[in-house]
């Protein structure tokens, strides 16, 4: 469907390089990229780096466990207010409660905002927006979804804490960096999953939950044809029993700890191999094994490859990108200097329909802002359709032409870039078409903004044509 | 196959059917001259309006735990496979035939349950195999026997039968993709840009069939809805007010024929009772609304209300339910012949279970939406070929004759 409807313009190497693997051209990128866009975007694939103060899990995890102790003990001096007939000690009380519950709940609140906003902003801003786009790449395929209290602080610190620090590195290491991780573990019920045979469950008369074992397999390593039963689940869902949260408050330290009484005991077996470990070390070696599994590299070099090139990434450059994942053991950096070292990367029509977040960054970055309001910032991707950290399922958010050009989506992206374009009334039209378009441009849009009746309305052609829509 | 019932219309006359085929092309004309108000276009059809059997699919996301919403408190096993989850209702469960019972949440749905126009289907599953949600759920959207992500079957049995149908949904989801008689409507609280920007974009887009095609439908919805008056932004994309706007778009003269809605957070992994409790009554909220906004056109209504697989008949060690596979179907409306409960009980024993792990199916639920549109819709078993190729619709007499 998508292919008989692009248009037809022929696009450059240096607007594919800042458009369809950057986050779009800002300032004077198309030009810098005009010489050798190849070795360009190479060259700025960097780490990312997360600065500024924002609460860690640990913080979050501490904060909630003030919250809960605080509830409990004003459950409790509600019904001995009640008991004793103190109405007035009461109604006092409850007004500094609620107080008290409010600036928890902000604080969530204020940390979920905070990080999705200083991330879309980094984006937004940054030289090296390539990196950018695959710590976002990342951080929807560990997707995790900012439901209930606990999660609303926990989500955003996923892709800071355990995909940032591997996004150039091997994808094993992140691999078991996210699956360690307080948001991921609590997001997918494994931290209360303990092994049936184990001494925990017989105590709290707790067991097993398939939950982050199933995703594990299906969504971030194998893929769900990647040749696995439910047993495999169940066994993988045992081998990783333990791995869970500390309390604040209720056991020394926060994070990540591993329950060996809430271990299944005994050896497991896992897609036909044997593990007969003890403790944390037998489900590290299961996700290891996941990790080198060839259908893990063929399940990622697709999405890898889906994402940043095209709907239906040719067979030959999944090869290359797939060789060259086991040759190096997963390592994501030689992966994705091997995309843009295939020439199927650089097919000269437009690809791929913008994700509304893509669409936004690359519009503000189309327009060189460098100041934005957080709030506005996210009501924006929530009108849009794509709020941070809410994809709802562990799947992520899609990344199909299909699921995001819908009539009241895109009617919902018009009216945002009439907005935008009223903001910027001054803006001229015509510079940011060739500071982030050049010549990769049809005649229809070229007149359709020049002829428009208002800069405004040029702006919103602009914005809206099928060259900015499409990369 | 026998129909057993003449829905009281005149949309198998072959004049009357030709003015709508003749309407739709008609509306479609108008729209790429972009005209505005749609209302001249619709008004030609107004003289013959006869309102028509309509068709509500509500796909709820997640895999919902059919046994925790339709109880078989007969069974001896229920309670040994899940001693916290049978004792985790707040109030009494709502009685049904045979022993089965709803959820307490559910009190809208045991009304119509006693006016006999509920019908709950028990142990269905589409055939899907395995216990991805995502391949689960594109499965039962796609209705073949291999996942097609651009064809489901509500929209092979629009085109069928020419009708239209809206999704209450940003994008098209997979139930209704291949048909072009298909808008989209999403509530949106940012505000409508001029017309003129459209009509400037409509003409842009000339050479970009899927933006314009887009940009098109998303216009005539806009205009049908009126967005614009709505001053309840704030609770924008709650089930309850979707239902309610759903409905608002199914009646009167220029109301779709079908509409699709989708609730998701059905995933109960943990503390399944609690959310549960809140999520079925939401779930009983909604439809209320829907039947309230349909009004008189609630007789002429068949919802059909399905997931994309059961839970395992045990509970887990969180307080949940892991994926399953066989769960449950509703079928409800004014049209219906309900007020009991349809499908076999395969019994919950483990040598009764499915992998000794999930409630068994017994029939598919293509069957059943097969045997809805041969009756609601008068598909002929060939017509149905087209929408369900590989499962053959099943013969119970489903709506009121």
């Amino acid at each position: 469907m998508s292919e008989n409807s692009m248009s037809s313009t022929i696009i450059s190497k240096a607007n594919i390089a800042v458009n369809r693997f950057g986050y779009g051209a800002s300032d004077n990128e198309l030009a810098q990229a005009e010489k050798d866009p190849k070795n360009w975007i190479k060259a700025k694939l960097h780490p990312v780096a997360f600065t500024g103060d924002f609460p860690h899990s640990n913080n979050v995890l501490i904060e909630h466990a003030k919250y809960q102790k605080e509830k409990k003990r004003q459950k409790k001096q509600k019904s001995m207010n009640s008991q004793t007939g103190n109405m007035q000690a009461s109604s006092m009380q409850a007004s500094d409660m609620q107080l008290k519950n409010k600036m928890t709940i902000n604080f969530s609140r204020l940390a979920l905002r905070n990080m999705s906003a200083d991330t879309l902003k980094q984006a937004i801003t940054s030289s090296n927006s390539v990196s950018w786009r695959l710590l976002d790449f990342f951080s929807n395929h560990f997707s995790v979804s900012a439901n209930g209290q606990l999660m609303v602080g926990l989500a955003a610190t996923l892709e800071r804490e355990a995909i940032a620090p591997h996004l150039l590195g091997n994808f094993e290491d992140m691999l078991l960096a996210v699956e360690q991780h307080p948001a991921m573990l609590i997001y997918l019920n494994n931290e209360k999953s303990f092994g049936p045979n184990s001494r925990m469950a017989k105590k709290l008369k707790k067991g097993l939950n398939e939950n982050l074992a199933r995703e594990i397999m299906e969504l971030h390593t194998l893929g769900v044809d990647g040749g696995y039963s439910q047993e495999d689940v169940i066994e993988l869902a045992k081998g990783i029993t333990g791995w869970s949260v500390k309390r604040p408050g209720k056991e020394y330290g926060e994070g990540f700890v591993f329950r060996a009484y809430g271990h299944e005991p005994g050896n497991r077996k896992f897609l036909g191999k044997k593990y007969n470990q003890k403790g944390i070390v037998q489900g590290k070696q299961m996700l290891h094994d996941l990790a080198m599994n060839p259908a893990t590299a063929k399940h990622v070099c697709y999405k890898l490859a889906h994402h940043f090139v095209c709907q239906k990434p040719p067979v030959s450059l999944l090869k290359k990108m797939e060789t060259t994942w086991l040759k190096t053991q997963g390592n994501i950096k030689a992966v994705m200097l091997c995309l843009f070292d295939a020439d199927e990367a650089w097919l000269n029509s437009a690809q791929k329909y913008k994700t509304p977040r893509e669409f936004v960054i690359s519009t503000l970055r189309a327009l060189s802002l460098k100041k934005f309001k957080d709030k506005a910032l996210l009501s924006t991707l929530i009108n849009l359709g794509q709020q941070p950290f809410n994809a709802g399922s562990p799947a992520g958010y899609s990344d199909d032409e299909q699921d995001w050009l819908g009539a009241s989506a895109l009617m919902a992206r018009i009216d945002w870039t009439t907005m935008i374009s009223s903001y910027n009334k001054r803006v001229n039209a015509e510079k940011v078409m060739s500071r982030s378009i050049g010549n990769s441009i049809s005649q229809l849009t070229y007149n359709s903004v020049m002829r428009a009746e208002s800069r405004q309305q040029a702006l919103t052609l602009l914005l809206m044509s099928p060259e900015f829509q499409r990369r | 196959m026998k129909n057993t019932k003449t829905i009281n219309n005149s949309n198998d006359l072959p004049t009357s059917s030709l003015s709508r085929r003749k309407f739709i092309t008609l509306t479609g004309a108008s729209l790429a001259v972009l005209s505005f108000p749609m209302s001249s276009a619709f008004a030609l059809s107004s003289n013959k309006q006869v309102s028509s059997p309509k068709i509500v699919w509500l796909l709820l996301r997640g895999a919902l735990d059919s046994l925790h919403t339709i109880v078989p408190t007969f069974d001896q096993q229920y309670k040994t496979l899940r001693p916290k989850l049978s004792s985790s209702f707040k109030s009494p469960l709502l009685p049904l035939e045979n022993g089965f019972a709803l959820h307490p949440s559910l009190k809208n749905l045991h009304q119509w349950y006693q006016d006999n126009s509920l019908l709950p289907v028990v142990a269905v599953s589409s055939g899907y195999p395995k216990r991805s949600h995502f391949d689960g759920q594109d499965y039962l959207e796609s209705g073949k026997s291999e996942i097609d992500h651009d064809s489901g079957w509500l929209a092979r049995a629009i085109e069928v039968k020419n009708k239209r149908a809206l999704a209450v949904s940003r994008s098209t989801p997979i139930s209704l993709r291949s048909s072009s008689q298909v808008n989209t409507w999403y509530p949106s609280n940012l505000k409508d840009a001029d017309d003129d920007i459209y009509a400037a974009l409509d003409k842009l887009y000339q050479n970009d069939e899927s933006l314009r095609a887009s940009l098109e439908s998303g216009l005539e919805v806009r205009g049908l809805v009126g967005d614009k008056k709505d001053k309840k932004k704030k609770r924008q994309g709650k089930f309850i007010d979707l239902a309610k706007s759903c409905a608002k778009l199914m009646v009167g003269e220029q109301g779709v024929d079908c509409a699709m809605l989708e609730l998701g957070g059905w995933d109960t992994h943990n503390n399944q009772g609690t959310r549960l409790n809140s999520k079925l009554s939401e779930l009983d909220q909604g439809l209320a609304e829907l039947k309230a906004g349909l009004g008189k056109e609630w007789q002429n209504t068949v919802v059909i209300i399905g997931t994309e697989f059961g839970r395992t008949a045990k509970e887990n060690g969180t307080g949940g339910t892991d994926h399953g596979t066989g769960s449950a179907l509703f079928i409800a409306g004014g049209a219906v012949n309900g007020g009991m409960i349809q499908g076999d009980w395969p019994g919950l024993k483990d040598e009764q279970l499915f992998q000794q792990r999930d409630l068994m199916p017994t029939t598919n639920s293509f069957g059943w939406i097969g045997n809805v549109l041969s009756q609601h819709w008068q598909f002929t078993e060939q017509e149905l070929l087209q929408v369900f190729p590989h499962v053959k619709p099943y013969n119970q007499v489903l709506l009121r004759s």
